[in-house]
């Protein structure tokens, strides 16, 4: 795993102080299905006040993690601590998380009210705090006024926003969201990344799972970068980029073969990595504005017609590509 | 146990608002017992309209007319004379008459004579049981007859002199078969029709449960609902606890909403209870088995079936082959029916329902401890 060092300090500006006892503390996580093995000696610390990115595509192992992390799957090997207590088939520590599963897991007939409130008394609350509780978490995510309407009447992003809110109703102190913003239309996914900063402004460690490069950027002081089931590389976004040097991230969009493209790519001097995405191909090349016309002249050699280029400042899918061969969306 | 109280609460609640749950636990009770009460009403008290083609017109048919007439057969059969058999035999097609008794020219002489007349009874086989009931009468009356002829010809074979006949076939007359078949019931009342289809039908619905309860597990399970109530500190058996509570609340309105004559309360209760929790352990095994919703419902289904058919709900068990009787005692419905019958007819307390109930404790205690940890399983997993 390339582990990049920053200077310590608090969250959000470099990695955390290893002094400072970490709300998670998971090392050496190991989990197969049968033959397949989804996730391979994992390890990370999250610290409070924190919110870490675990960047991957699908199926890199990260709702496997996060489900060993949560109980809700024992690992094969590892260990892992929730604020400094042994969390493997420990009950009592579930009570310190806050589990947003990836998928809207509540009721569709019954109303926000009373979702929360079932949800709520799973965490042996009193009748008092369950009331406060749920008013509590409508009122966080802005769905006072809809208490009493069933869950099935919502829209897309009201649902999302209330299976956030279901997971903040025992005040965790680790708060795990799986990819809690996939099918979200743009306004509901900004507001939930707002939501997700301020989770880590006002003290909770946030564990952020998702494929989207762009919200691990936005909302992550650190990410993990996981793939095939092995966290490949961890740091602030700063530290991981600096690997990259002076490489740029080219991405040709191109109409034809793009893994014949990518291939042709590979070919020129100073590219490091192509992969193709979707309707495109993404190169991680030195100094990428130089090697422009070389590039090109390769696509025109292989017979492809490039209809844009754009080079871009390295980020994390740039980090994502060196690291892996593969593009984040592949 | 609060736990297990919040996820029963929360079942029961989706359980009101979803209408076909309503339907099948509380409304169709409630409209099948009373279909039921209509259907079974009268059942009890047999009778039935017997047509007499009377072409005799002697003594000996006197005497059969006249014992047609007697108390106690007037509470069954009401007697309606017809001209002819073959009228008779219309008014049995037309439904006018469940069966007729034909007494033949010349039947009262053939009692002192070498030829003899049979009586005849024309039956419909849509009224076997009024056929047979005329048909035993007729032979009772024979029967009485032939042993008036027995006795007088063994005085006259005695040497009593063939002057004195009429003095002998008067004392003859006055003389009745000694022997008889008597009927003796050992329970206090007698087994209403509708004492053994009413429990028989509620615990056919009870079994219904079954479905609902494991369909409810695995919509849960699809909704992503069993995995976030485990990431709470809930543990597996708490979850299936939940579960097994809303099906005991659900069991007992739908029970009670078939409004059946159950007998004495506290034995019916514990007969009751008992029921419920074999429910419970096949609802457990149901979701330990299936692994998906649909799954679920098929072997649900033949679960409920399987055990309503075997268990006599829909047939009065006495009279079912001797496999089936056999069978029945490995069913908890079987039982259970078993039990409120006993208390419909023999009636008594506690100890009337003692077998019935150890029964199905024992039965549910082995079908529980395989589904428990198949069920746990399927929480798990």
């Amino acid at each position: 795993m390339t582990h990049v060092s920053g200077n310590g300090g608090t969250a959000g500006t470099g990695s955390p102080d290893p002094s400072r006892i970490p709300v998670l503390d998971c090392a050496g996580l190991t989990k197969s299905f049968g033959m397949r093995l989804a996730v391979d000696g994992v390890g990370f610390r999250i610290f409070e006040g924190e919110v870490y990115g675990l960047l991957g595509p699908n199926g890199a192992g990260k709702t496997t993690t996060m489900k060993m992390v949560c109980g809700l799957l024992e690992p094969d090997k590892g260990t892992i601590s929730i604020a400094g207590r042994q969390a493997i088939g420990n009950l009592e520590v579930k009570a310190l998380i806050g589990y947003v599963p990836q998928d809207v897991a509540l009721y569709p007939d019954l109303t926000a009210g009373e979702n929360l409130e079932f949800l709520a008394r799973l965490y042996k609350l009193g009748r008092r705090t369950v009331a406060a509780r749920v008013d509590e978490a409508l009122e966080l995510t802005e769905l006072t006024d809809r208490r009493n309407d069933r869950l099935d009447s919502f829209s897309g992003g009201m649902k999302r926003r209330m299976n956030i809110a279901a997971g903040l109703l025992n005040h965790p102190r680790l708060l795990v969201l799986d990819e809690p913003t996939v099918g979200v239309d743009p306004q509901s996914r900004h507001a939930i990344l707002e939501r997700v900063q301020a989770f880590g402004r006002e003290g909770l460690a946030v564990v952020y799972t998702t494929h989207y490069m762009e919200e691990a950027e936005r909302v992550c002081d650190r990410v993990g970068i996981i793939d095939h089931g092995h966290l490949i590389a961890e740091g602030t976004r700063r530290e991981l980029v600096a690997q990259l040097g002076e490489q740029d991230r080219i991405s040709l969009s191109a109409t034809g073969d793009l893994e014949r493209l990518a291939e042709a790519c590979r070919g020129v001097k100073g590219v490091s990595s192509a992969a193709t995405a979707e309707s495109s191909v993404h190169l991680v090349a030195a100094e990428g504005r130089h090697l422009l016309p070389a590039i090109l002249e390769a696509a025109d050699a292989a017979g492809i017609a490039v209809t844009s280029v754009d080079v871009v400042e390295p980020d994390l899918e740039a980090v994502f590509l060196n690291l892996t061969g593969t593009a984040l969306r592949e | 146990m609060r736990t297990a109280l919040a996820i029963a609460r929360k079942d029961l609640r989706q359980r009101i608002r979803d209408r076909s749950a309503i339907v099948v636990g509380v409304i169709a009770p409630v409209v099948i017992a009373g279909l039921m009460s209509l259907a079974f009403n009268g059942v009890n008290n047999f009778h039935f309209t017997l047509g007499l083609v009377e072409l005799d017109h002697g003594p000996v048919a006197a005497q059969l007319v006249k014992a047609l007439d007697a108390p106690q057969l007037r509470q069954v059969i009401t007697v309606q004379d017809v001209a002819t058999p073959a009228r008779a035999a219309s008014e049995i097609r037309s439904g006018v008459l469940a069966a007729a008794l034909v007494i033949p020219v010349g039947f009262s002489a053939a009692v002192t004579g070498e030829h003899p007349e049979p009586l005849t009874t024309l039956t419909s086989n849509n009224a076997t049981i009024a056929g047979d009931v005329a048909t035993s009468v007729a032979g009772s009356f024979v029967a009485q007859v032939n042993a008036d002829r027995l006795a007088f010809a063994t005085a006259v074979a005695a040497g009593a002199p063939k002057g004195d006949a009429s003095r002998l076939i008067g004392i003859v007359a006055r003389l009745r078969i000694p022997l008889q078949a008597v009927e003796s019931p050992i329970g206090a009342h007698e087994l209403k029709v509708i004492s053994y289809y009413s429990p028989g039908m509620a615990i056919f619905f009870l079994l219904f449960t079954i479905s609902y309860t494991a369909r409810s597990f695995f919509v849960d399970r699809s909704q992503g609902m069993i995995e976030r109530m485990r990431a709470a500190p809930v543990r597996p058996v708490e979850i299936l606890l939940g579960k097994a509570l809303s099906v005991f609340v659900y069991g007992v309105v739908t029970t009670a909403a078939f409004g059946a004559d159950w007998g004495a309360p506290l034995p019916a209760a514990l007969l009751g209870l008992a029921l419920v929790f074999s429910v419970i352990c096949l609802t457990a095994l149901v979701i330990g088995i299936a692994r998906t919703q649909r799954q679920a419902e098929g072997i649900a289904s033949i679960i409920i079936f399987g055990l309503a058919l075997l268990g006599g709900d829909f047939f009065f068990i006495s009279s079912a082959p001797s496999t089936i009787k056999h069978l029945a005692l490995l069913t908890p419905n079987g039982w259970a029916i078993r039990g409120f019958t006993d208390l419909a007819t023999i009636g008594g307390g506690l100890g009337t329902i003692v077998e019935p109930v150890v029964a199905i404790l024992v039965i549910s205690a082995v079908v529980g401890a395989f589904a428990l940890s198949l069920a746990r399983r399927a929480v798990t997993s």
